[in-house]
């Protein structure tokens, strides 16, 4: 959308103002064995009907094809990992957080892509201020417009690139045409944890049922 | 003047145009001089597109935001209209991809978020 000077801009402000980066020691390895990559970003770049495609994770199969060739019974049990614990936070927790311009919706244990942080190295800790709403299965916190003291503390994974796009530039019967490729720079981040909202004012369900109730 | 062949110098600057094209429908994938003029379309509506896209995409979310409004409640503050103004007076800074998404995956938190600043 804006150009590549204005992103950059906006992302050095939004990084002083929303963003911390903390180095983290690398001698702790980040572990990724309950690696669960499910984006459910809409980000501009995806593919027609980003509502409807999710990027599903491959599972891990180093272990299956040894244990395919082994027993051909087991061909229909796909992963032989671990069973994923499920993490220790509220069911459903989600936050609407804004970085680089963009607004996430952002579960904790996943990652999403957004625009290129400056000066960010891989196992760096980031936490995001602009969180525009929290929300569970049962109650939703609805910044206006901030949700206060909540903080989405994330992890960079990646810094790579977008795919590269190709900019033509032609006019007809003008003899004009340019070619230029461009790859966007983008960042990976894994959601860690939502914090902080705790003490912020929530709706709930039961608001709902009991004005329905009132009304009817 | 000794005399030069021109070899395959176009055929390479052909083949690289050809590959772009291959998967085009009936003479767009087989004829050189329609496949260089259908790759210079395709780039150009690429370009164009994708500023098209964002706009796309902004019309999907307005209609989504309206269709699943316009199906909770049964007030008259049924519109995505009426949403949108109560979201501005109430310092909200979500965005409609946001709230379409929510209204899609997240329903009752869109509920919520409708009762609670619509007055």
């Amino acid at each position: 959308m804006a150009s590549a000077a204005a992103s950059l801009s906006t992302i050095c402000t939004s990084l002083a103002t929303h963003c911390s980066i903390s180095h983290h020691n690398p001698k702790t390895p980040f572990l990724h064995s309950t690696s669960f990559p499910f984006s459910r970003t809409h980000s501009l770049s995806l593919s027609f009907q980003p509502t409807l495609s999710p990027r599903l994770p491959l599972p891990p199969k180093s272990s299956d094809t040894a244990e395919a060739l082994s027993d051909p019974q087991s061909a229909t049990q796909l992963v032989q990992s671990p069973p994923l614990q499920p993490p220790s936070w509220e069911p459903g927790l989600f936050a609407v957080v804004m970085v680089g311009g963009r607004q996430y919706i952002v579960h904790p244990g996943r990652w999403i892509t957004i625009q290129r942080l400056k000066g960010a190295k891989a196992n760096d800790k980031i936490a995001l201020h602009r969180v525009l709403l929290v929300g569970t299965d049962t109650s939703c916190y609805i910044g206006r417009p901030v949700v206060t003291n909540a903080v989405v503390y994330a992890t960079v994974e990646e810094q790579g690139l977008d795919d590269k796009v190709i900019v033509f530039k032609y006019k007809k019967k003008k003899k004009y045409r340019r070619t230029i490729g461009h790859r966007q720079p983008n960042t990976r981040i894994r959601i860690n944890s939502i914090m902080g909202y705790q003490n912020y004012p929530k709706v709930t369900m039961d608001d709902i049922k009991d004005e329905e109730d009132k009304d009817s | 003047m000794t005399r030069i062949k021109r070899g395959y110098i176009a055929g390479k600057r052909r083949r690289k145009i050809r590959l772009f094209t291959s998967s085009f429908r009936g003479a767009h994938s087989r004829l050189t001089r329609t496949i260089t003029q259908q790759k210079i379309k395709a780039l150009v509506s690429a370009n164009r597109d994708r500023d098209r896209k964002k706009r796309g995409f902004r019309s999907l979310w307005i209609h989504r935001i309206n269709a699943i409004i316009g199906k909770n409640k049964k007030k008259q503050y049924n519109r995505y209209s009426n949403l949108l103004y109560n979201i501005y007076k109430g310092q909200l800074l979500l965005n409609r991809k946001i709230v379409a998404q929510m209204g899609i995956l997240k329903g009752n938190c869109l509920r919520m978020i409708a009762n609670e600043i619509i007055t």
